[in-house]
């Protein structure tokens, strides 16, 4: 065990020693049993996407295999490499927005789905032109929702959503054919050019991803998020606590980690029900305790204040605790590895998901028809395994932290609207925010995203990169793993507000929120696509004019990839702490970090050192500030 | 230009010419003539209360200098930008400071009053603090409509506010025949820009003497003007950057200004209200002046600010 890499983060330090005594096997002692990475995928030049492979490319031009034996170059592999990743984390985003919608095809006033955010569908159903007059709110929200499935797989047109970008921008996506069409479509489409003998052309193959991640952000997560927020209600500012210290040792623990929120709100609504806490008691605990983690923690917390565990990471750290009853999971970002894990101590790891079934767990399959009575069948599992809890093996870091979470794009806007005057600006406008970043109180504005990854220093690029930022009078949003480091290292309390430079301090005060917003899970960066775009769209601008980042300065998943190609592809400059495996071809090197600028106004950065990374991101800003005049 | 370069422009301008007028009058006085301020304990109080300095002559205010210069520190940061606005504070009680050096009476031959001694101070202190003076309006500049302005100046008048008229506005609601004086509490101060300073040692001299603030503590004078002073700045005009900086000068003593020209506007600090008849609604909700009103039904204005009028026979 690699302790290096452990030195930022103190709550892990003692659950490490611990897993050596259990006897159990973390992500690090993977790493070092993984030992040096293969070069050739490190740069992405392997390529096996047909049976005269695997080949390999040569990192050194001019020296040793130059083509695949199809003849495709370095360029065209590290492309198709790099695009089926856009496709990947495409199908992933979608596929989460597609049960959403399917659960609200379902919604029924007197079912477990039903519409609770009735405004927010009555706006959708507006912009979609479907009619609400004299209609029941199931009735909306049926046809709502079927065109939300339709837009997965519709014949003709392009993405609804994209009209919600600043005109510019949708000039550009149409001169450029980057309007993305129907969402599987497009990952269907990329999926056939990367097999073999089809694109040829780095360049081609880039702008094809750039269209399939705009169908990720500007469909699939932004379908996810809407409908999400229609069915679950839309997140307000509310109170929680972050960090393992929120296990409790006389409660019946139930740890919640995945994504979709169709399954966790259920879990939420089973754990609350008084015949599981009854239940709890019985078998002598004190109560249910629910804690989240990744996104779907990050949906239960920005809509029920549910604590956060923590993040991706520390999944592996929760059951090492020995006190967790329960790991129920649904899809993404789940390791298998939970399930040898769970061997070691009493901790049932229960799989709910036909698509995500992971040998060695408990699978209780995950029912939609019936979803109340499915989850309480799993939570009742969770409660009776508590007499099983081994109290020799426990160790519960005594770390937490408080947040301020649920600052959705419209609890913002609420923010914001206290520091309008009545008599000089309207109400419910994004106004204000891009007063004070016009006027210099704010720098900018950084939307940090994404995983945790081995490779570097958990959350210390996150945080570091945060806390830079704001210091500098940057103010920074928030989702993911990101966010959650964010939480358990204090960002999200208005305390946090001292680490501020004078503006953003002055803006905290004034607007009563603190430096950094959790705007929810990975899905949700589609907020930040929509407050962005309300900027540039209240100064008459594109997105790409606008002293505004994306970073992922721990990202790791395919869905990170997507991301990150949808935020560039909308004009926003990104930052990435990780250096995506596409170095093996300088030409797609090149694109990614120069070249796709003069397409799309914004370009990817690749930054291992947060510190630099924060200055590079300062620096930035304060260019597109002078091209401003501001 | 960025709004915060405006303001670092304009402090720089300001200091430029403070440094030129004090080398001017200490070639014409020497080094050791005699600066203060009449009637009043605080030296020149916007000095005194953010660096605990006294100032005693003319010599003492090339130090004053050096503090102001320090002041301006030209980086993309509001803390800073905030602090080139007190420069520009220190910088025109250091210009009127001369005036007083070389004058008796700067003020002598114009309607303006120019610095306000310490007993009116203390007089204004109770209604203050009873939030009998719910207000203070600084008014500044040259509005294109006299008529509004007057109308404005008698709004707050009414509403027992008391009202600095600072530059052409003096003129303006002269013309309009606006009562001035203390007791009316409309009160001109001054044609030059740099005469807004006295409103300033106002408010500085109120913390010092109904907050027991110690001179020197910047941080504590600057939370009292902000949360005690109820005061605003209405401009009028073109804004030239030396009253820009003036401006931020107000917002760090927590003063929200409100402009009738487009400006880069700061939630809660920097406005734009074009429409003149809405300048006060829009001043009194942005510094959170909150008026109780007993409205009576009568043919003539009724406020506590006509309480020291004098009915003359021949008025």
């Amino acid at each position: 065990m690699s302790h290096e890499v452990l030195e930022f983060d103190v709550v892990s330090a003692s659950l490490t020693e611990k897993a050596k005594t259990d006897g159990a096997e973390l992500i690090w002692d993977r790493q070092q049993a993984m030992k040096a990475k293969c070069g050739f995928g490190d740069k992405g030049l392997c390529c096996r996407i047909c049976a005269m492979g695997p080949c390999r490319i040569s990192p050194v031009e001019g020296k040793g295999a130059q083509r695949g034996l199809c003849g495709a170059t370095a360029d065209v592999i590290v492309s198709r490499n790099f695009a089926r990743m856009v496709a990947a984390g495409t199908s992933a985003h979608s596929d989460h927005a597609r049960e959403i919608a399917t659960v609200m095809h379902m919604s029924n006033k007197d079912g477990n789905y039903k519409v609770k955010d009735v405004g927010k569908l009555l706006n959708l159903a507006k912009e979609w032109g479907v009619e609400t007059e004299g209609r029941e709110n199931d009735d909306i929200a049926h046809e709502v929702a079927e065109i939300a499935l339709n837009e997965f797989g519709k014949p003709f047109g392009t993405q609804r959503f994209i009209t919600r970008a600043p005109e510019p921008r949708q000039k550009l996506w149409k001169e450029k054919n980057f309007e993305p069409r129907a969402i599987d479509r497009e990952v269907v489409t990329l999926m056939h050019s990367t097999h073999i003998g089809c694109t040829g052309d780095a360049d081609s193959m880039l702008e094809m991803s750039m269209r399939t991640s705009l169908a990720d952000g500007w469909g699939g997560s932004m379908i996810g998020t809407e409908l999400s927020d229609i069915m679950f209600g839309t997140p307000t500012a509310r109170g929680t606590e972050a960090n393992l210290g929120v296990i409790e040792e006389n409660m019946v623990n139930i740890l919640l980690h995945g994504h979709n929120p169709s399954f966790s709100e259920m879990v939420v609504l089973a754990a609350e029900e008084p015949e599981m806490i009854a239940m709890a008691k019985e078998v002598g605990a004190d109560g249910i305790n629910l804690v989240g983690m990744c996104c779907t923690g990050n949906e239960v917390t920005m809509r029920h204040g549910v604590k956060i565990a923590g993040n991706f990471y520390q999944q592996e750290l929760a059951v090492l605790t020995g006190a967790m009853e329960a790991v129920i999971v649904d899809v993404q970002c789940i390791f298998p590895a939970l399930a040898r894990l769970s061997d070691c101590y009493h901790t049932k790891f229960i799989t709910t998901s036909p698509k995500a079934k992971i040998t060695g767990s408990t699978y209780i399959e995950f029912s939609e028809e019936h979803a109340l009575e499915s989850t309480k069948t799993i939570v009742r599992e969770a409660i009776m395994n508590y007499a099983n809890r081994d109290r020799s093996k426990v160790l519960i870091p005594q770390a937490k932290s408080k947040a301020l979470v649920g600052y959705s794009v419209e609890t913002v806007i609420q923010h914001l609207d206290k520091v309008v005057n009545s008599h000089t600006d309207v109400f419910n406008t994004v106004k204000p925010l891009s007063d004070v970043i016009w006027a210099g109180v704010l720098r900018g504005a950084a939307g940090i995203v994404g995983c945790n990854n081995p490779q570097v220093k958990h959350d210390k690029s996150h945080v570091t990169i945060m806390k830079e930022l704001i210091k500098n009078d940057v103010i920074v949003v928030t989702t993911g793993c990101a966010a959650q480091a964010a939480a358990k290292a204090g960002l999200m309390t208005m305390e946090a507000k001292e680490l501020c430079g004078r503006g953003l301090k002055e803006v905290c005060e004034r607007v009563g929120i603190p430096p950094v917003l959790h705007m929810g899970s990975c899905v949700d960066i589609s907020r930040i696509l929509d407050i962005v775009g309300r900027v540039a769209i209240e100064r008459g601008l594109d997105n790409s004019d606008l002293p505004v980042v994306g970073v992922a300065p721990e990202w790791m998943s395919e869905k990170a990839v997507a991301i990150g190609t949808y935020v560039v592809t909308s004009g926003i400059d990104t930052y990435l702490g990780v250096t995506p495996q596409v170095l093996g071809s300088e030409h797609f090197t090149d694109m990614l970090t120069n070249t796709i600028e003069e397409k799309v106004g914004a370009r990817f950065t690749f930054e291992e050192d947060p510190v630099v990374c924060a200055q590079l991101i300062l620096d930035r800003m304060e260019e597109k500030r002078d091209r401003l005049g501001i | 230009m960025s709004l915060f370069d405006l303001i670092y422009a304009g402090s720089n301008a300001a200091w430029g010419l403070a440094e030129q007028t004090v080398a001017d009058a200490i070639q014409q006085k020497g080094k050791d003539q005699k600066v203060a301020f009449p009637s009043t304990a605080y030296s020149l109080p916007v000095i005194y209360s953010a660096t605990g300095m006294k100032i005693n002559t003319l010599g003492d205010l090339e130090t004053a200098l050096g503090v102001a210069k320090s002041l301006i520190v030209e980086e993309e940061d509001l803390g800073k930008a905030l602090n080139a606005g007190l420069s520009t504070a220190v910088s025109a009680e250091i210009i009127e400071s001369v005036k007083y050096a070389l004058q008796e009476d700067p003020y002598e031959d114009e309607p303006g009053i120019g610095f306000v001694p310490d007993p009116v101070i203390r007089s204004l202190g109770v209604p203050l603090v009873t939030g009998d003076i719910p207000g203070i309006a600084v008014l500044l500049g040259e509005s294109e409509s006299p008529e509004e302005l007057a109308a404005i100046v008698k709004d707050y008048q009414s509403k027992g506010l008391l009202t600095f008229l600072v530059g052409k506005t003096i003129d303006q609601a002269m013309e309009q025949d606006v009562k001035l004086g203390l007791e009316m509490r409309v009160i001109p101060i001054g044609y030059d820009v740099t005469s807004v300073i006295h409103v300033v040692s106002v408010a500085v001299r109120a913390a010092l003497i109904f907050g027991a603030l110690k001179p020197g503590d910047l941080a504590g004078l600057l939370e009292y003007t902000k949360q005690r002073v109820p005061a605003f700045v209405n401009t009028f005009g073109p804004l030239n950057e030396v009253v820009v900086s003036a401006g931020a000068g107000a917002i760090a003593l927590g003063f929200p200004v409100i402009a009738d020209i487009d400006v880069p506007e700061v939630p809660g600090a920097l406005l734009t209200q074009k429409d003149r008849s809405l300048t006060v609604k829009t001043s009194l909700e942005t510094r959170e002046i909150k008026i109780k009103v007993k409205e009576i039904d009568i043919p003539v204005a009724f406020a506590a600010a006509f309480e020291g009028e004098r009915i003359r026979k021949d008025a």
